[in-house]
Order: structure tokens, then sequence, then C-alpha cells
């Protein structure tokens, strides 16, 4: 059965789908699922509908694509694996010919380069297999394609339906490790593995440090597969393991500027040609997150298997200046388990992910895509007439997706902040927020009612006061809210950070919460409702402005262990430098990325993080995504702890977040019990564990 | 190194003083000739860099920029630990500001290092009208204690350039043999010195 025909033959099938975000599954497109040769009938083709333009072309985001797709339903291609590729200039051209020569054997119309935008496989090969589990009788067998777009190179891998060796093997499975249209500016390296015995197989790395299960290559073709590549991506073969070939490798400083996917500059660029490749004819009227749905680009999949452990170690990158650099961050990562069934999905539908037990540890994990943020319609389907919210999990669960759209964000702020409770009535928080009022304003007159005379001996006030009005001046002002001599929002800042040092005492004012203030009273645009909900967020962040600084020092220990866990090679590297105390990422952590994003984004990140949904210290994993996001510049450049500082610091404005928030989303998943326990008890934003005051007595005139 | 040698050197100074004193500004005048009204609070610390021809040597300062308030006081010791240089800033317009300010040079004389070249700067100088702190008190301080003073100003830029020349010029040549701790700054690889003054 795994043999393919021995007799080449070309068939030209033009493919159109309609691409909807929830409804299509590749059940509805059974040409990509197709078996190979003699079954694609034309009964099956024609299943297809065809259309008649001759030229469809890829184009961007928002407009319909269509794709001519020209299937090589054999091989054609012959192996010529009597000499060595990678670095053979010969090697591409003899794939050139070959691929001309193709092209000549091919008497039907087909998309070639001739038509600029097109898409044109470049690679075709059946019968390459991922081995979930160590029986033979589990395997899934699929196409492996290399598809060229304009200047791109993508990657697919599309299980055959109804092969599956193993009743087991459901369809849900296939669909969990389907490979869809991976642009190679997201893959890293790729590690070809040739064992003396069995099958050759590889396995690539993406540039997230996540990797896909080995793809094992049962006809061999894996030279031929790498030669192919290079023609088409900067490839090269790493100088510390002849087995290893890296993609877009920075090592070279024209190809630096080129292809990085790393540089900050080039992130939305890198990220282009990942929405792009959609496929489908309907236009996709989407808005811009609608439209991130469609390919999750650094779609970070998580592999964890038994080969993978015992070769991984030998894995090494090339860097400039030529010390290796371990490039394996999942090798430590092996025994990570996740016992919930939870759901995932990829550009073609939802899914749930199977236990990793059931497939022997072998977990593949994509962040969910990112979904339009929760609008007012949907919102009030969450409520009973009442105004109570019915299912609290299922409205974080959908924010933690989407985040929430601006005009609502009043209402649900109020809500993930703990100052309404998720079972209060409409008629309940009306009068919460009366009690509340008159509360705000008796804490208020404490300090109004100070005279100037009182203040000249209450330096303690005076301090407090003449900081917070140094802050309030330097906040956001950029914004419009903020702008201007005497703003009226600029003295509410002042007037809540004053009220809020007397209503905790204790903690006073510490540099940073202005900066957490601000996005609350440009929503809440309520005074009193804006000091209640700030009070709400320093439950939870209070600790990080500690003297003792004991709230900083555990998210950071935190994460440290977490890149311990998920990344063993940067955490090797930051134990080298010196590095370890992660104060680089300060900034993220005491003031939860507001100077990271723009503002906007900033409280979109916000409002998932304070859903709690799959964790309280999803900002944690963000901290690690964004490590691993850089991690090959960070290593490859030989940062030290002050060009590190520096870099993180001048990332500002240039993370994309919903990529992030995938990844986070991902290595939490992955990471899963080990990685809970990796974090402290009573690390904010959980509450203290202990009990009696957690602030202790502050005292500012120490020094 | 004295004399002859390598003339390019690199050097760590911090910069240290009272919230709001103008530490960020007179980085950012000094390192990209800004001034920003609104310069936002510094969290945590920021690290620039910039080089400066003196003589017939490059001075590359690798300058840490740290958070002013008292709260976050703790953590300086991270930054100004094996500094070749300090900058301690106050805002003359601010009373409170320079008796912070004496604190830190206290706090160097006796946790710093000993060689440390040592700035006062009094800054917001564009703003005589509001002063508090009379320019020869900080100058007979600066002098009791073996720094130098100048007062600056990040808005118009006087004398901002002057005080890391002026630090630049008292440098010792003579790099120190070893720091203690791991966030050293002074002794780089000589390729990388070598790089820092190609581009300078
Ligand atoms: N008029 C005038 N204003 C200045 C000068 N230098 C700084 N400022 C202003 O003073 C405020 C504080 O300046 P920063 O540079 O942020 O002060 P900082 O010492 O870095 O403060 P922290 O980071 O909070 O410790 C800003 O509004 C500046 O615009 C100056 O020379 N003249
Ligand atoms: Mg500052």
């Amino acid at each position: 059965m795994y043999g393919i025909p021995k007799y080449g033959r070309f068939r030209s099938l033009k493919i159109h789908r309609i691409y909807t975000r929830d409804s299509v599954t590749t059940r509805n497109c059974p040409a990509l699922l197709c078996l190979p040769g003699p079954t694609l009938t034309p009964s099956l083709s024609s299943l297809l509908p065809r259309k008649s333009q001759p030229s469809p072309a890829f184009v961007s985001k928002k407009k319909p694509l269509s794709l001519s797709l020209s299937v090589h339903e054999s091989l054609a291609m012959q192996e010529t694996e009597l000499h060595d590729l990678s670095d053979d200039a010969d090697y591409a051209a003899s794939q050139l010919q070959a691929s001309a020569s193709m092209m000549r054997s091919d008497g039907i119309k087909r998309s070639s380069s001739s038509e600029p935008d097109g898409a044109e496989i470049v690679y075709l090969k059946d019968n390459v297999t991922i081995h979930p589990t160590q029986f033979a009788s589990e395997r899934i067998s699929g196409r492996l394609k290399l598809i060229k777009q304009a200047s791109s190179l993508f990657m697919t891998w599309i299980p055959y339906k109804g092969q599956s060796t193993n009743a087991k093997l459901s369809e849900k499975d296939r669909n969990l490790y389907t490979i869809r249209a991976v642009p190679f500016t997201e893959v890293r390296s790729i590690r070809r593995h040739t064992p003396a015995l069995g099958w050759q197989y590889i396995i690539i790395v993406l540039s997230s440090g996540l990797a896909f299960p080995p793809l094992y290559f049962y006809n061999g073709g894996v030279k031929e597969f790498l030669g192919t590549i290079k023609q088409h991506v900067f490839l090269v073969r790493s100088a510390e393991d002849a087995n290893v070939f890296l993609v877009n490798d920075f090592g070279n400083p024209l190809q630096r500027t080129l292809s990085s996917l790393e540089l900050p500059m080039a992130v939305s660029v890198a990220s282009e040609p990942s929405t792009s490749i959609s496929v489908g004819e309907s236009p996709l009227n989407e808005n811009q997150e609608r439209t991130d749905v469609v390919f999750g680009n650094s779609s970070a999949s998580l592999y964890n298997g038994k080969q993978r452990q015992k070769k991984a170690s030998n894995v090494t990158e090339k860097i400039p200046d030529g010390s290796p650099v371990a490039s394996d961050p999942l090798e430590n990562i092996s025994y990570m388990k996740h016992n919930h069934v939870e759901e995932a999905a990829t550009n073609l539908g939802t899914f749930e992910l199977i236990d990793c037990k059931e497939v022997d540890k072998l977990t593949l994990v994509w962040g969910k895509p990112r979904q339009p943020p929760l609008g007012f319609e949907e919102w009030f389907t969450f409520l009973d007439s009442e105004g109570k919210v019915l299912d609290s999990k299922a409205l974080r669960k959908r924010i933690f997706y989407g985040g929430v759209e601006h005009g609502l964000r009043k209402e649900a702020w109020a809500f993930l902040l703990g100052y309404h409770s998720y079972d209060s009535t409409y008629a309940e928080r009306t009068y919460l927020r009366s009690i509340k009022k008159s509360e705000y304003e008796t804490i208020k007159f404490q300090w109004q009612s100070i005279s100037p005379e009182q203040a000249k001996r209450f330096t303690k006030f005076r301090e407090r006061k003449g900081l917070i009005e140094k802050d309030v001046v330097r906040t956001d002002r950029s914004l419009s809210f903020y702008d201007g001599d005497d703003n009226a929002n600029v003295n509410l800042l002042r007037d809540i950070l004053l009220t809020y040092s007397f209503y905790n005492f204790d903690l006073g004012y510490c540099q940073g919460m202005s900066d957490l203030l601000s996005p609350i009273l440009f929503i809440m645009e309520d005074e009193s409702e804006s000091f209640w909900c700030f009070v709400a967020l320093m439950e939870r962040l209070g600790p990080n402005f500690n003297r003792d600084q004991n709230g900083m020092h555990s998210q950071l220990f935190a994460i440290s262990k977490l890149v311990e866990l998920l990344d063993s090679p940067l955490h090797n590297y930051f134990k080298q430098h010196d590095c370890l105390n992660y104060f680089f990422c300060f900034r993220w952590i005491l003031i939860q990325f507001k100077r990271e994003f723009e503002y906007e984004k900033t409280m979109r990140l916000w409002e998932v993080l304070w859903t709690h949904y799959l964790s309280e210290h999803l900002h944690l994993y963000v901290c690690v995504a964004i490590l691993k996001r850089y991690r090959n510049k960070i290593m490859g450049e030989q940062m030290d702890f002050d060009t590190l500082l520096k870099f993180i610091n001048e990332l500002s404005g240039h993370i994309d977040l919903d990529p992030i928030l995938r990844d986070a989303e991902a290595l939490c998943i992955c990471a899963g019990e080990n990685g809970a326990t990796c974090i402290p008890p009573g690390t904010p934003p959980s509450l203290p564990v202990d009990d009696g005051s957690f602030y202790t007595q502050q005292d500012d005139d120490v020094l | 190194m004295a004399t002859t040698g390598n003339k390019n050197i690199n050097a760590k100074l911090v910069l240290l003083g009272d919230v709001g004193a103008g530490k960020s500004s007179l980085v950012l005048r000094f390192v990209k000739g800004q001034f920003i009204e609104f310069q936002e609070s510094t969290i945590g610390a920021a690290f620039f860099s910039q080089t400066l021809a003196v003589n017939d040597a490059t001075v590359k300062f690798e300058i840490w920029d740290t958070a002013g308030q008292e709260r976050y006081h703790s953590l300086a010791p991270m930054y100004y630990r094996g500094a070749a240089a300090a900058i301690i800033v106050y805002d003359i317009t601010n009373q409170a500001s320079f008796e912070r300010a004496k604190k830190w040079v206290q706090e160097l004389q006796a946790q710093g290092n000993p060689n440390m070249v040592m700035a006062l700067a009094g800054n917001k100088a564009d703003l005589p009208d509001t002063r508090k702190v009379a320019a020869e008190e900080a100058q007979a301080y600066a002098q009791e204690n073996g720094l130098f003073f100048m007062e600056t100003s990040a808005k118009t830029a006087a004398n901002v350039n002057d005080v890391f020349y002026e630090i630049a010029k008292r440098l010792p040549r003579v790099q120190p043999a070893q720091n203690p701790s791991g966030m050293v700054l002074m002794d780089r690889p000589a390729e990388r010195v070598a790089s820092a003054s190609c581009c300078s």
C-alpha cells in the first residue's frame, strides 16, 4: 500500500475552497486528503468546484484567494541521492534541471513560475509518516508538500484520509497532526536523521522553539526535500552538526537584515505570508482579528517524543562567533503531561487535544486562534434577565480568546477585576456603585481636609503628594485623554492615587502605579469606579510594589524556573551570562507590560490576563513566549546582561501581541502541572498565602 | 595603557538621584540630543551607550539610568557596582532632591568603587526663578567630597555634554584589573572595544 505508483503521471487540478472560520474541515475538502496516484479519480476531482479564470492568484489578507494547484501525483523527481547536497551548488543546478524535465513531461497546463503570483508545488512526497506512539500500528501517513507562493515558501503535511492503520486513530487525530501551510519564515532549523537501520526522518523546529513531530520518509526523499528548500530560502548547514540545517540563519549579516524574523522591525513582515496563503475564493471579509484566525502563523506546536529525547542533546546551532549554542528547547519537557483535555484549533476548525497519556506523551498543541473581541450582543447572552452572569467560566474563556470590544470594557472590566461579582444582579451593582461612591468620597476627604498648615508638619503626606504629582504629569500625556495643560483627567489620576495612598497607607504610592491606573480611568471615566477597580487590581498586584520586592522576586524566580523547564538552552545561556536574576523582565512584570505595547494592545492583554482562565500566571508565560521569540537573537549575538536589558527595553512597541498570546497559551498548556510547580504559592497575582498584613510597614526615609 | 596602547576605553556610568530630577532627560540629551517634556518615569533601569572622543582617545560610556523612587533603592547596588563613574543628579528647584543627592554620595563613598569618578549635577538650571538650591552651596559640598560639580539643563542642553566630557577626562586610563561582580562592563574583550571605537 505504501508503494507509490512507478509510473509518473501528472494531473492538473484546480482546487478552490471557500474558507470560513468554523465550518470548513478537511472533510469538506477531499482533494487535500485524497489518496495518492490512481485513487484520485476524475469523479473525485469533479467534486471540486471549477472556476474558469485563467490565472488565479494568491492575494493578500483581505482579498479572495484562489489557488491553482497542479497536483503532482507521483514521483517524477528522481531520488538522486548519489551525492550529498546541502552546501553543494551543483545540487541546486541539478534540481533545476530535474524540475525543468518535470515540466517538459507535464503535458497538461500547470501553474508554474511563469505565473508569478500563483502557488506552485515545488516538492511533493507521499508516504511521509509520523509515529505518534512507539507502536508501528499507530502511524499516520500523509503527503508532504512544499508550496511556493510569490517569494514565500510554505510546507504542508496532510494525512491521508481513511488510511490509518489503526482504528484508534480517528479523524480527530489526523486533524491534530496536520501541518497546514507553515511559512519558512517561521522555521528555524531542520534536523535530518539518517539511521543506519530504518527510515530517514526530519524534525522541523520553528523559530518559536517549538517543533513538529518527526516526519519519516518511507519513500526516501530527504535530500531532495532539503535541496528544494535550499533553492527557495536561505538554508545553511550548521557548522556544529552536519545534520542540522539552519533556515534564515542570522549569522550572515546580509541575511540578518533580509530575513530577520526576529528583528522587531520585521515582525509584521514575517507574519504576512502566513495570512496570505489561506485558500478560498470567497472574500475574507473579516477584520484583522478574523484574518489572524485563518492561519495561526506561529502555530505553536509542541512536540515531545522519545526519539527526540534521545537525540536532542547534540543539536547545536552555528552562531556568529562559532561557539555552540544548543538549539533544542524541548529536550527538557519530555516529561510534561497535562491531563486535562483541552480544545485547540487550527485554521480548519476546532478539535480536542488528545490527552498526552493516550498518545504516549506526544503532544501537539496549537495556541488557539485569536477571536474577535466580545461585543455587546454576545455579552448579553452571558447574562440572565436580572443581569447575573450565568456561566462565568464560559465568559472568561470567551474573553481569554478574544478580549472585549472597547465599548464593553467599562462593564466587563469591573467583573474581571473582581469589583463586581459575577452573580450580582443589575440592581445590586447599581446599589454597590452608590455605596462605593460615598465610601470613596470619605477616604478622599481624609487628605482633602489636610490644611496647608497641617501639611507643613506632615512630611510623609507632602512627599507622597509630590511624588504622585511628578508622575501623573508624565503618564500617557501623548494620549488625547491626558494631554494639554491642566488636563482634568490628569488631576483625576492624582486624586485617585492620593486617595489610594490613604486607603492603603502602608503600601502608599509607588512609581508604576500611575501606569496601572491610567487605562482604568480611561475606560471607566468615573472617579469612584476607577478607584475601586484600581483597588481590585492592586489586591492582585500590590505585592509588586513591596519594599522588600518579594512580589517581584517570586515572579522573576518563577520566570527563571519556567524558562528552565520550557527552554533549557536559553536557561543555560542566561546562567552562563549571569542573567538569572531576570531583572531585564522587571518592567514587564511590575506594570504588566504597560510600556511594551501600544495602549489598545495593553488593554487587550490586560483583559486576557485578568480572566485567569488558563492560569492566574499567564503573564509569566507571556514573558517566556517573548523571550523564546527572540532567543536566537539573544544567544546568537551573545548578549550580556546590559545588552540584554537594552534590547528588551527597546522591544517596546515592536512586539506583536496576538502571536505572543498564542505562544503563551501553548506554553502554558504544555507546561501543565510542571509549569504550575515552577510558580511559588502566593506569587502575584495570586493572593498571598500568609494572612495578616501583607504590606510590611514602609518607611521611605531609609536612605 | 595610561598613555599608549589601547586608547579606547569602555566605562560604566550610573545615574542616581531623586525622582524627577532629570536623570533620564540628561541621558536622552546626551545620547540622542533630544528632550521630552513628559519623559516617563523610569521603571527598573534603562541602559544606553554613547562614545566620546577625548583628546586622542575614545571613551564609550555604558550608561545605567536608574529609577528614582526610594522604594526601588534596593536595586541600586546592582547598577552602581563596578561602575567607573557616577552622576548624581538633583533638581535645583527642589531642596529635597539635593538632600537625596547627598545621601547617594554617602552611599557611593561607602559602597562603591573607591576610584569612581563622581559628578554632581544640579539639573533644571533653566528654571532660575524657582531655584531652591544655591549653586555655591552645592559647589562647596562637591568640593568637600571630592566630586566635580556643574549645573545642567537637559532642556536647553547647557553643560550636558560637558559633564560627560569632564568625566571622560578624569577616568583613570588604566582600568581596574577585575571587578567583583557579574555586572561588569569595564573589562571587555579586546574586539568589542575595537568595534566600539570604529563606530564612533
Ligand atoms: N525645565 C526642565 N525640566 C526638566 C529638565 N530635565 C528634566 N526635566 C523634566 O523633569 C521631569 C522628570 O525628568 P526625568 O528625566 O524623567 O527624571 P528622572 O530623574 O529620570 O525621574 P525618574 O525616572 O522618575 O527617577 C520631566 O518632566 C522632564 O521633562 C530640565 O533641565 N529643565
Ligand atoms: Mg528616569
